[in-house]
């Protein structure tokens, strides 16, 4: 089981609804992914293995050095692409 | 638990207003959430000033922006605000510019109004919701149509 954290810029609104989604992708495709959310505030003392966010948030995330895997998700509601996110970051992790 | 029923007035939706740009939008789209007290001026400009920053991070699925800032930079109350644009602007977001529909959001803690945004992300997937948005004149529509899914 690996843990992801949903996080945006304030923590209280694109987040929460990401992580409505994200929830909703992992229990229908039953991926093994338990999934948190926070601000940006709460990334660094995070210790699980995957950061889920906004597109804008990713790239200025991934300038920063984060140790996990960053994914950006354009479309909140878009559960193709996060779906095809999630698993590109399964198959890349069970390589 | 809050319903986005509970957090949304009719006198905080605004349909086919006229904006310039992504900034005057959401200093309009948020202008009678400032005028109820649900937020701050410095939380509007809060809002404008991540966006310049860091860029459109507001800009959530296509057409669709929530504008929003962290609550200690003036969120009073839990509310929410729909505006529709009479032209859409450019945001500057690649993926799901123009926007046409903000929902402004004021949100004073990280979790009490977790209800109503899961029911928020339901309505962006409604097709009807937005053809609603698109052809109504009433804000009291939109508000009974809300109330009643």
């Amino acid at each position: 089981m690996y843990k992801a954290l949903v996080a945006c810029r304030a923590g209280v609104g694109s987040s929460l609804m990401l992580k409505i989604k994200v929830n909703e992708v992992v229990r229908e495709n039953k991926l093994p992914i338990q999934v948190e959310h926070s601000s940006l505030d709460g990334v660094p003392g995070f210790d699980g293995e995957l950061l889920i966010t906004l597109v804008d948030v990713a790239q200025e995330l991934s300038n920063k050095g984060i140790k996990q895997h960053i994914i950006g998700i354009a479309n909140i509601v878009d559960k193709k692409e996060i779906f095809e996110k999630l698993n590109k970051f399964l198959q890349g992790i069970e390589i | 638990m809050i319903l986005l029923s509970n957090i949304l007035e009719e006198e905080l939706i605004q349909l086919n207003v006229k904006a310039d740009n992504w900034e005057d939008a959401i200093r309009k789209g948020t202008l009678p959430l400032v005028v109820k007290n649900k937020v701050t001026k410095e939380y509007v400009n809060k809002i404008i000033e991540i966006a310049k920053s860091i860029g459109p991070y507001i800009v959530i699925t296509k057409h669709v922006a929530l504008p929003h800032a962290p609550a200690e930079f003036g969120a009073n109350e839990t509310a929410i605000g729909i505006t529709t644009l009479d032209r859409p602007v450019n945001f500057g977001n690649e993926a799901n510019d123009p926007v046409k529909y903000l929902f402004c959001l004021s949100a004073t803690d990280n979790n009490s109004h977790l209800e109503a945004l899961a029911e928020l992300v339901k309505l962006l997937e409604n097709e009807d919701f937005f053809k609603l948005l698109d052809t109504s004149n009433s804000p009291k529509e939109i508000l009974s149509y809300i109330s009643t899914i």
